[in-house]
């Protein structure tokens, strides 16, 4: 079954739309054709979250409502989805509890950055379960920037009006939504266009490998938190693009064994979030500083693979515990070691119309350590200048195996061979013993100078991450002093 | 409420604001959010090199793709124009060449995203598909990124018409400086590097031009401060008369400075639209805020000071080295302002500070929130740390011992302002503020914290640092009040908006005048046709100029109100009174004529007198002229942690002790200290805007250029004291700036104060992880390593 345009829900109405190009985005779409101006544009990638809307999908049944920056999501990943902005949340004359904490509280100067707090804290509000801690509200508005505020009259309004579960009137009509939701489902193979410029959203993988390998030219989409810049920012009109967003099954599947994590590369990083603090407590913040809420909605653990990033945060991770991905090709699954698919910068071992499926990530053994620190200047939504990941095993108080992997090192996310060598045979007892594995990471790598960090900083930061890991694993209390590596409590609440 | 006079009581309330409503449903209008019949848009092709001539504009082939309307160079502008250049530049001495920009470039580009021509087209998209065909050809010059450097001999020319970069050197100097150094018990010296930042407001910059053949009139609605003088800038160019033209601002989604200065989109687009015959909006998108806007901020300060043995000042002396990036939109005021409010609330008995401004290749500086004042507060306050330490004094008794006593105001200090008077501090109690601030803080108790946080290896410390704002500066705002047969309380100003909630604060001095409710009050803002003249935002001035042009139009129509209502209630004008807006008989409630019923009367009825034989309509104007600037001060306390193996800091608690005479607003006022604090914060923290060796911009995304985010935010406490100003009926002084000033001196006093045993110091800003690093690693002592 195909369908010739995408469907959603607007204004408590379906929409069927079939007249947009395929790298339309969600603001355009909003601002300059339905004329729906509250959403703003503060910088077009994802940095400033005034464009914040928020999409409803059913999901197991349930409502599920999470913000996105409507300046990258292409217009047709709405597919789908009830699209709710800042004009959605007041009654006629009544303003909703957020946006009257909001005025109570002074959390608006000059508005401009409102509308997309408003939709972060509504989200925050309609997942949350219970009473809201302030660091709930920090993370839901690590994506918001204001420049007027100084935040702390939002974060107070949030804390008086986002406790869950929420009593409004969007609460009262879950069952409503569901059902319109639920009536625009349908399993047909999107595709929109013509056969030289195309938005196409295959249902199932068997459809997306037939697709793509017809169209080996075409630009897969996931979360379009990479590929979303290159429209608004490099100015790139890709003409044909393979949304999988439509994709269940193996695609989206966490498949937690004892041994192994297995993770469908279309998880969101938001729903990888938890499969992956299983392997780690350390995942936890990790996934906490990844981008924003916003870009953790949209965006996808096999976009943050396939991309290539050298300064992506969860390639060094996964490679230190030793995963492994499966890439399909028509219908040719093939395994590789996630550190062989990164060959040189931006320049992967993928196929023509060959796709990441799913990463597979072995759990580490009780008498294994693991670590994983991203340094950036600032704790939230940042891109790290460094990242290290450290999996460590131990016989006794001696190490005898190292697996070290670093991001923002090297033109591709990559191990320290020198050092994890040298590793071995470390007396945790005995930091002179430590010294020689020290020194080898600072041979390992060979940084460059950028503003975000200098090649000597990016050096020195991996070698002190590495003596920190060593530290903690010996159980002198480093953690104390991890600014940068767990949460220091508010001295005054 | 007044006694005697009647009326509210609305000045002092933390109001709700009348502004609110509308931004929280998302339906305020913002620039881009405005459409019209007809509407093109336009974007700029930009000069990708810092310094560089121009051989050759080809537009052929962005004149030739489907959906553009045109593509001008300066020469097809000039057409419209009286003259070259925008005649930007404040009067200043000083100035030694003239580098007003113009509207694009004519032969010489001097910064990267300098403009060179318009294109017009359909929409965005494809105006920045044609921009992407321009073929510019440019011959690239040597450019001029390190001020210092630029200033050295033999260094290149940032422009060819400067025959060197030296485009004015100016001073503060009075006292004996040579004999505060030769008889003085010790001498600190330093150099101090702060480095670029700006103002970015989450709204860009923005305009749309429309020529109204009918009326001949043309209309800019622009996201400004500076609404009037906007206007002054398109009739000097466009040649035009004060009636054709207007300028409007939209909701403006925050200034910051940014948006005070004139810039040259703000003729070229205009331009274009008379040309072109239709409309046309420009946005700028957010690299073009970072290379197109003006920012501020970079000082190069070599400075010592003389101190008795006790650790009073004797003098301070120094040179000071100012980047202007390619333009000098504002003349000498941002180094002066630096250079003068170091002296802050201290007793400097002399001073000399020689200042030297360069020409550079990068974006042309303005004031940036703390317009330079950020940076001499942040010197001085470094400075008296240093002498503390090396006096072993206690850093908050050198500060006591060198503060200007409450009983030396008004204090006078021998250096001429802008406009020509004396530097006379108003009023204040700065001991007060201090002593306050230090309390709340548990400043007294922090070294038994500090000693049992370091001995679990954490690094925790206090800062502090006391600042004054010169606020209020004049000439004037004008002000309007008028209720017409409607009842409608119409409040009009030259002041404008950008988010400090102007419109509820001039809605609330009315109020406390007619005892009416602000939020019934409609207030017109930034709109040229409402108000004849104005200035509009800078210089945390409004409150002090429009409040008090506001207190006296509606005092003088509450007179003309009482006059009228004397003759229709027959008593006499002395026993009435306002009580919620009506004039009634004092002790007589009921007996009286509503402000709405004598708006009726003054609006007159064919062929009867006017009641009291009044002049018509019930309205009042006024302008309110300064005699002064108005000092707001404070004191800032941070306790930060640092991380001193990464170099990260995290705020844990902040502090302000604030003192900006009466406030109409404190929940306003509270808002303005919150985000001028957090400005200060990025500035500390985050903030550089960095080019490489070839004046190529390297932080141009919100992803490099990194703005402070809720959770660096600290929890702020706020302590408020009132001493009013005798310079204003209203007794208040400015708030939108004191909150940046303060914040730098204050952090990096912290940051030094946790990292001692390493006797760490800092003299750059921003201090980003990675600088704090290389601090801690040359300092490194063995007892922080195993
Ligand atoms: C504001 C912001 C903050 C960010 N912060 C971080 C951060 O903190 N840490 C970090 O690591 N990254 C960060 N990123 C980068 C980005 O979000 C991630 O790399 C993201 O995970 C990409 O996933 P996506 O699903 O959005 O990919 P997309 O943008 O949809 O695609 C990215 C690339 O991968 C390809 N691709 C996607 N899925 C597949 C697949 N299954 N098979 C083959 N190819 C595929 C696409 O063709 C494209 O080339 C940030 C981005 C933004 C905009
Ligand atoms: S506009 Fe800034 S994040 Fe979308
Ligand atoms: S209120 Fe102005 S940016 Fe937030």
């Amino acid at each position: 079954m195909k369908r010739d345009h995408i469907s959603f829900i607007f204004r408590g109405a379906r929409v069927d739309l079939a007249g947009f190009s395929p790298h339309a985005t969600l603001l355009e779409w909003l601002r300059l054709n339905a004329r729906a101006t509250g959403t703003k544009e503060g910088c077009g990638e994802g940095d400033c979250g005034a464009c914040t809307v928020v999409l409803a999908r059913a999901s197991d049944g349930a409502l599920d409502l999470r913000p996105v920056n409507a300046c990258i999501l292409l217009m047709g990943q709405v597919d789908g989805a009830e699209i709710l902005t800042v004009e959605d949340l007041a009654e006629g004359n009544t303003l909703h509890p957020i946006q009257q904490a909001m005025v109570d509280h002074h959390g608006s100067q000059c508005g401009f950055c409102t509308p997309g707090i408003v939709m972060s804290l509504f989200a925050l509000q309609q997942s949350a379960q219970g009473p809201v801690t302030r660091p709930q509200v920090e993370r839901a508005l690590a994506g918001n920037l204001c420049r007027c505020t100084g935040y702390r009259p939002i974060v107070d309004a949030a804390m008086e009006s986002c406790s869950g579960p929420a009593q409004d009137r969007f609460a009262a009509a879950t069952a409503l939504r569901l059902a319109a939701l639920a009536e625009m489902t349908d399993s047909a193979d999107v595709f929109v266009g013509t056969s030289t410029q195309f938005f196409a959203a295959p249902a199932s993988e068997d459809a997306l490998a037939a697709l793509y390998l017809e169209h080996p030219d075409a630009l897969i989409l996931s979360g379009a938190t990479d590929v979303g810049l290159w429209i608004t920012k490099a100015l790139q009109t890709p003409p044909k693009i393979i949304w999988l967003g439509r994709l269940r099954g193996a695609f989206t599947a966490i498949e937690a064994g004892d041994k192994a994590l297995s993770l469908g590369a279309g998880l969101t990083l938001a729903d990888a979030s938890a499969p992956l603090i299983t392997l780690h407590p350390d995942f936890a913040e990790i996934m906490r500083r990844f981008g924003s809420a916003q870009v953790r909605a949209s965006g996808t653990i096999g976009g943050s693979l396939a991309n290539g990033s050298p300064i992506g945060d969860i390639a060094p991770c996964l490679i230190a515990l030793g995963a492994e991905i499966e890439l399909r090709r028509g219908s040719d699954l093939r395994r590789l070691p996630l550190e062989a698919y990164f060959i040189a910068y931006k320049q992967q071992d993928r196929r023509s119309g060959e796709y990441l499926r799913r990463i597979i990530i072995p759990r580490p053994a009780p008498d294994r350590a693991f670590r994983a620190f991203k340094v950036s200047k600032r704790f939230d939504e940042d891109i790290s200048a460094v990242l290290g990941a450290f999996h460590i095993g131990l016989a006794g108080r001696h190490v005898i195996f190292a697996r070290i992997a670093f991001g923002g090192m090297a033109a591709t996310p990559s191990r320290a061979p020198q050092a994890e060598m040298a590793a071995i045979g470390i007396d945790l007892d005995a930091p002179a013993t430590w010294a020689e594995a020290l020194t080898a990471i600072t041979l390992d790598y060979a940084p460059i100078d950028d503003a975000r960090a200098s090649a000597g900083y990016r050096t020195l930061i991996s070698r002190n991450l590495f003596l920190k890991t060593l530290m903690e694993i010996s159980g002198i209390p480093a953690e104390i002093t991890r600014i940068s590596g767990f949460e220091v409590p508010h001295a005054a609440e | 409420m007044n006694e005697r006079h009647g009326g509210g009581d609305w000045i002092g309330r933390s109001a709700a604001r009348v502004e609110d409503q509308v931004l929280l449903r998302g339906g305020a209008r913002f620039l881009d959010d405005i459409v019209m019949p007809d509407l093109a848009e336009a974007t700029f092709v930009r000069s990708p090199l810092a310094h560089g001539v121009i051989r050759s504009i080809n537009c052929d082939a962005a004149r030739a793709l489907p959906g553009v309307h045109a593509v001008y160079v300066f020469a097809d502008l000039r057409r419209v124009l009286t003259q070259d250049a925008i005649p930007l530049a404040l009067p200043a001495g000083g100035l030694r060449f003239d580098v007003d920009p113009t509207c694009l470039a004519i032969d010489e580009v001097c910064y990267v995203g300098e403009p060179v021509a318009i294109v017009v087209a359909t929409t965005r998209r494809i105006a920045e598909d044609a921009a992407a065909l321009v073929e510019l050809d440019i011959e690239a010059l040597p450019v001029v990124v390190d001020p210092v450097e630029g200033l050295q001999p033999g260094a290149p020319e940032a422009r060819l018409t400067c025959p060197d970069n030296l485009v004015a050197r100016t001073k503060v100097d009075y006292g004996d400086v040579e004999g505060a150094f030769e008889g003085a018990a010790h001498v600190v010296r330093e150099t101090f590097r702060l480095n670029k930042g700006g103002g970015h407001p989450m709204e860009p910059r923005g305009v749309v031009a429309r020529h109204d053949e009918l009326t001949d009139q043309l209309t800019l609605w622009n996201s400004t401060q500076m609404p009037h003088r906007a206007k002054a800038m398109l009739v000097a160019t466009l040649g035009l008369s004060e009636r054709q033209v207007r300028v409007v601002t939209p909701e403006v989604g925050g200034g910051f400075g940014t948006k005070a200065v004139f810039h040259p989109e703000e003729l070229a687009t205009p331009a274009a639209a008379l040309l072109l015959k239709r409309p046309i909006k420009w946005v700028e998108d957010r690299f073009e805020s970072f290379t197109a806007s003006i920012g501020e901020r970079e000082q190069i300060w070599t400075v010592e000071a003389a101190f008795e043995a006790d650790g009073r000042l004797r003098g301070i002396r120094g040179t000071l080295v100012y980047d202007h990036g390619a333009a000098t939109p504002y003349g000498i005021a941002l180094p002066f302002n630096a250079a003068t409010n170091l002296i802050g609330p201290y007793i400097l008995p002399a001073y000399r500070m020689l200042i030297d401004l360069c020409l550079t290749n990068k974006t042309p500086a303005a004031p940036t929130r703390g317009a330079g004042r950020p940076q001499g507060t942040f010197v001085m306050e470094r400075l008296l740390d240093r002498m503390a330490l090396r006096l072993a004094l206690p850093r908050d008794e050198i500060r006591r011992r060198n503060m200007i006593a409450p009983g030396q105001m008004p204090y006078t200090i021998p250096v001429k302002q802008r406009d020509g008077s004396m530097m006379v501090y108003d009023s204040g109690d700065y001991p007060q503020s201090q002593a306050l601030a230090l309390k709340a803080a548990g400043w007294a108790d922090f070294p038994q914290r500090q000693k049992a946080a370091r001995e679990q290896g954490r690094f925790i410390g206090l800062g502090l640092a006391n600042y004054v704002e010169a606020t209020g500066r004049g000439p004037f705002e004008s002000v309007s009040v008028s209720i017409g047969p409607s009842g409608q309380v119409v409040v009009s100003s030259g002041a404008t908006a950008q988010g400090q909630g102007v419109k509820t604060m001039l809605a609330q001095v009315v109020a406390q005048v007619l005892d009416v409710a602000p939020q019934s009050i409609h207030v017109v803002v930034g709109d040229t046709s409402a108000t004849p003249a104005g200035l509009g935002a800078y210089a945390s001035r409004q409150a002090v100029t429009a409040g008090n042009a506001a207190f006296a139009a509606a005092t003088l129509l509450a007179n003309k109100a009482k006059i009228a209502a004397a003759e229709l209630l027959e008593a006499s004008v002395e026993d009435l009174v306002i009580r919620e807006g009506v004039v009634e008989v004092k002790g007589v409630p009921g007996h009286g004529a509503s402000l709405t019923q004598i708006a009726r009367a003054l609006a007159g009825t064919p062929g009867f007198a006017l009641p009291g034989n009044l002049p018509p309509g019930l309205s009042a104007a006024s302008d309110f002229m300064t005699s002064g600037l108005s000092y707001t001060n404070g004191c800032h306390l941070a306790e930060v942690e640092v991380d001193p193996d990464t170099g990260g800091v995290k705020i844990l608690r902040y502090v302000v002790v604030h003192d900006c005479g009466r406030m109409i607003n404190p929940m306003m006022v509270e808002g303005q200290i919150l985000g001028g604090v957090i400005h200060g914060v990025g500035m500390t923290l985050f903030e550089w805007m960095r080019y490489d060796r070839e004046g190529q911009p390297l932080t141009a995304t919100l992803a490099d250029y990194l703005l402070p985010t809720s959770d660096v935010a600290p929890r702020l406490e706020i302590h408020h004291l009132e001493s009013p100003t005798p310079l204003n009926p209203l007794g208040v002084k400015g708030a939108a700036e004191s909150g940046t000033i303060g914040a730098p001196a204050t952090i990096v006093s912290a940051i030094e104060d946790a990292l001692r045993p390493l006797d760490i110091r800092v003299t750059q800003l921003p201090v980003t992880p990675p600088q704090l690093r290389k601090l801690i690693r040359d300092a490194q002592s063995s007892e922080l390593r195993p």
